[in-house]
């Protein structure tokens, strides 16, 4: 018997590899290992008809299915707590209209949430599971004229968000030096 | 008159209606010119066109658009079904458009097209910052938002998002997005938002049918799932539902009754048929002659003054009882001045109210008065030529029925006058009216509370109360409308529990625009360095950033309603009117009771000043006060005319008129009475069926008084109000209150007429008969 269940546990954790595609069935599952997690980010906004960019730093908690807190800290403090509801700042502001759109894809990006994504986006997925890159292209012309593509990246989390605008800006968020949070 | 003139007369009578019938025609030739709008039955100095203006403006979404709510557990696989099921009836050419996706109602970005006004348009609270000489405190927030990543920055257009908490004011639509549904959250539910558009009127049967058919179904596979409806179409397709129904339940037990009785008294069809003639000569007359005079003709002169025409039916029975049963002996000299009487009692009620300052009374007295003549001249002229078999069993049936309802004893005037008068009393303790339009709306009950659920649910109102603001120029308009709004915001705060929509929050005055162009200008200053220096920006985005400052253009109202958001706000912008000024609405929603309304006429006054540029305008209670003037009108003209009569008919009788009056005016009594005790308001409807029982009534005591030996007047009197109370009565088991409550009316009083009848028949006619001649 222990062997029997060893051999199971085996096959079971060789089968992604084995399998010859990774899909995004498997890294939606890889990313739920972690419920929760802490980390870093530094947030860089390329404005096209400016030859600078708006760039910002600070940390983040990310807890899946519940919400994202974006503490920022450099140039200006400010909490931004995103709920699948509602998107509040530190004074408890609501968006501007149409912020809870955006809100919302930021949130679903975050989650790697592609069945809500799939609705809104072509999904391609590339590399495996140790170095993997979703491109995002909108399906809708109407959300295409606001957003070009989306492009995430990374490994056992997400590393990296790339979000390129029609009129040549670009929003790049890196998040690194994450841990899993344990418990909340 | 020889033979031959009646005959030339005859033929007269039918060359008149067939120049009728061509004039009719050729009036009609583009269609019946009726109204519909209440105000058109006031007179031409009382009606506001401009009120009605703003009710059909508003109005509108209503009549051509229909909403859904859909809550269901689950809801995305539901909405799906029902949106795809309406969609077909998009595709079938039924409807214009349904909208249930998310993407439906998507619009373009307002900062596409909002970006050249946003330096002239500043909240109130940045007004007050930069005005206080805090505009360096803008900065803060404005990092904040710079920095954000849901937001969408730019440094050079818009660094301080002046645009985005200018839009953040405007009212937003309560309906999301959520699912790839348009989707309303409310109270920790989600409905899924269905809208429709129809191509055509909501009043369309086919459309009315297949929307009708398509929710049935759906309700049926899904009747877990629950299903508000909001729209005009679903009023109008329940009450043609409801139409269509009673006319297969009562109207065909009313036209069953008529056609037994008429078979069973004359033992021919052909008695029903020559009962129609007068009516349909009558109605021809009356179409023709109305149109011709008024131009016009309102739906309601149309639906009343045909019922009156009913009384008309009184001449041929009494000409075809007499007929029947004096057979060869028949003499139209004999019933005549019985006939001419009941005819000139009838006109001269309607004539009296032809007088009136209301036009719409003016119309249906015409209407009824013409209506009256072509039927009895009808009577007069032909049907004494139309061949009658005269069946022996009607003689028989006459005579016995005779017997039958001899009363034991008779009444004594004296008993009627005290009767009368414990009427009157009764009347006056207890009768109340209600000229709500509430207490007339056909509507199911199920379907009004669909309807305010939904109206709740999205902060939704179907424009009923609103002020209506006037100015010289639009410039003054918009100050005016952004005092209102000032006034209201007032009265809100210190506890006023409504809400209001208004262009004066949307599109400030071109002054005011001005003003902010100067405070943004300040703020483009210091704050503006400041602002980009801490972002890390170069100092030139600062010299771009004022650069844009010039491109900045005013905005109008009529940019304003061109775009995507001001398009929601075109309900509310009437424009030029007609002495050269302009116009525009701000409506209200939200609690509806007497103390608010007082409050917001209140500020109306204050606002408009002694001119009166500011109306408040609840159109539900001034449809009802217009329904209330039109029947105090009628009521009083109506005793006028009674009076009237009631002196011509005393110059006739002497001292037996009040035989002839107690049957028209003791049945109007006797209605009033059960009305004041059954807690029935009095109203325009009910009303209007006393018209009919008193002219039936009034035929009544004529006939008995002048043929108080004749079982024919009796068998004629009888099938008079039976008749009548099968065609009218019969309605007061009708859905459709106004219907109900006209034919209630009927019913009571017919009954009451036919039931008074023999107790105040003359005692021995043949000696009143000699007293007459003597005094003749």
């Amino acid at each position: 018997m222990p062997l029997r269940r060893w051999l199971i546990t085996l096959l079971l954790l060789l089968a992604p590899l084995s399998a010859q595609a990774f899909d995004l069935d498997d890294l939606q599952r890889q990313l739920a290992t972690t419920p929760a997690l802490a980390g870093s980010f530094e947030q860089r906004r390329e404005l096209a008809d400016l030859d600078s960019s708006l760039t910002s730093r600070g940390t983040f908690l990310f807890e899946r299915g519940k919400r994202v807190v974006w503490q920022l800290e450099t140039p200006v403090e400010e909490r931004i707590e995103l709920t699948p509801e509602a998107i509040t700042d530190g004074s408890g502001e609501s968006a501007p209209p149409g912020g809870e759109q955006v809100a919302q894809l930021f949130l679903q990006l975050l989650e790697g949430d592609w069945q809500a994504l799939e609705s809104r986006f072509t999904l391609a997925l590339s590399g495996d599971q140790d170095a993997w890159q979703v491109a995002l292209t909108p399906k809708e012309a109407a959300l295409r004229e606001r957003i070009a593509g989306i492009t995430l990246q990374g490994d056992r989390t997400i590393d990296r968000l790339d979000m390129r605008t029609p009129d040549g800006d670009r929003l790049e968020v890196r998040l690194f030096d994450q841990h899993p949070l344990n418990g909340s | 008159m020889t033979r031959a003139g009646y005959r030339r007369l005859g033929w007269l009578w039918f060359a008149i209606l067939t120049l009728c019938a061509i004039w009719l025609g050729w009036m009609l030739r583009h269609g019946l010119p009726a109204d519909t709008d209440l105000t058109a039955l006031l007179p031409a100095d009382r009606q506001a066109p401009l009120i009605e203006q703003a009710d059909r403006e508003l109005g509108r979404g209503f009549e051509n658009r229909f909403l859904l709510l859909l809550g269901d557990d689950e809801r995305v696989a539901t909405t799906r079904a029902l949106g795809q099921a309406l969609q077909t009836l998009v595709d079938d050419g039924q409807l214009a458009a349904i909208d249930w996706r998310e993407l439906d109602l998507a619009d373009a970005d307002p900062h596409d097209w909002m970006g050249h006004w946003r330096y002239r348009l500043l909240t109130p609270a940045w007004q007050q910052i930069i005005d206080r000489g805090d505009a360096g405190t803008l900065v803060e927030p404005a990092l904040r938002r710079l920095f954000s990543p849901t937001a969408r920055p730019d440094p050079v257009a818009d660094p301080f998002g002046l645009l985005d908490t200018w839009l953040a004011r405007l009212p937003g639509s309560p309906i999301g997005a959520a699912d790839g549904l348009l989707t309303l959250d409310r109270d920790d539910r989600q409905w899924s938002v269905l809208i429709g558009e129809l191509k055509g009127s909501p009043y369309d049967m086919p459309m009315q049918n297949a929307l009708h058919a398509t929710l049935e179904q759906f309700q049926q596979q899904h009747p877990d799932a629950e299903l508000l409806r909001s729209g005009l179409v679903f009023h109008a397709a329940a009450g043609a539902r409801q139409a269509k129904h009673e006319i297969s339940t009562i109207g065909a037990a009313s036209l069953l009754g008529v056609l037994l009785i008429i078979g069973f008294v004359f033992r021919s069809p052909r008695v029903l048929l020559q009962l129609m003639v007068p009516l349909l000569a009558g109605s021809l007359f009356a179409l023709t002659l109305t149109l011709g005079f008024f131009g016009r003709l309102h739906l309601l002169t149309l639906a009343f003054g045909a019922s009156l025409i009913g009384i008309a039916i009184d001449y041929v029975l009494h000409l075809q009882c007499d007929r029947a049963i004096a057979g060869a002996g028949f003499r139209l000299r004999r019933l005549l001045p019985s006939l001419a009487l009941g005819l000139i009692s009838s006109v001269v009620a309607y004539v009296a109210q032809a007088l009136t300052p209301m036009p719409g009374l003016r119309q249906m007295a015409a209407f009824a008065a013409f209506g009256l003549v072509g039927a009895w001249l009808t009577v007069v002229l032909w049907l004494p030529r139309f061949t009658l078999h005269a069946s022996p069993f009607t003689a028989r049936l006459a005579t016995r029925w005779w017997r039958l309802c001899q009363p034991r004893w008779r009444l004594p005037p004296w008993l009627a006058l005290v009767g009368a008068v414990a009427l009157v009393i009764i009347c006056a303790l207890r009768l109340t009216s209600d000229d709500s339009l509430e207490l007339l709306n056909p509507s199911p009950a199920a379907l009004m509370q669909d309807e305010q659920r939904v109206q709740q649910l999205l902060d939704r109102d179907t424009g009923s109360r609103y002020f209506l603001v006037q100015a010289e120029d639009t410039q003054t308009l918009l100050a005016r409308l952004d005092s209102l709004d000032a006034a209201l915001d007032r009265a809100i705060a210190d506890g006023l529990r409504v809400e209001y929509q208004s262009l004066a929050g949307s599109v400030p005055t071109a002054a005011a625009q001005q003003a902010n162009l100067s405070r943004v200008h300040e703020l483009y200053g210091a704050p503006l360095d400041d602002l980009i220096r801490r972002a890390g920006l170069p100092a030139e985005v600062a010299e771009k950033a004022r650069a844009r400052l010039d491109t900045s253009a005013p905005l109008t109202v009529a940019d304003w309603l061109d775009t995507p958001l001001g398009q929601y706000q075109q309900r509310l912008w009437l424009g030029e009117t007609a002495d050269d000024g302009v116009a525009a609405m701000a409506v209200v929603s939200g609690a509806r009771d007497a103390e608010t309304g007082r409050t917001l006429q209140a500020v109306a006054e204050a606002v408009g000043g002694p001119q009166a540029r500011v109306e408040y305008v609840d159109r539900v209670d001034r449809i009802g006060a217009l329904l209330g003037e039109l029947r105090r009108h009628t009521a009083l003209w109506v005793v006028l005319a009674m009076a009237l009569m009631t002196l011509a008919l005393v110059w006739r009788y002497r001292r037996r008129a009040w035989r002839v009056i107690v049957p028209p005016f003791g049945a109007t009594l006797i209605v009033l009475a059960a009305f004041a005790l059954g807690g029935v308001p009095l109203n325009i409807f009910n009303q209007l069926g006393l018209l009919l029982v008193l002219g039936i009534g009034l035929d009544a005591g004529i006939f008995n008084v002048e043929h108080a030996r004749q079982p024919s007047a009796w068998l004629a009197i009888t099938l008079s109000t039976l008749t009548s109370l099968l065609a009218f009565g019969m309605l007061a088991f009708s859905a459709t209150p106004a219907l109900h409550y006209l034919g209630l009316t009927c019913l009571i009083g017919l009954a009451s007429v036919w039931v008074l009848v023999p107790w105040v028949r003359p005692v021995d006619p043949d000696r009143i008969h000699q007293q007459e001649n003597e005094h003749g």
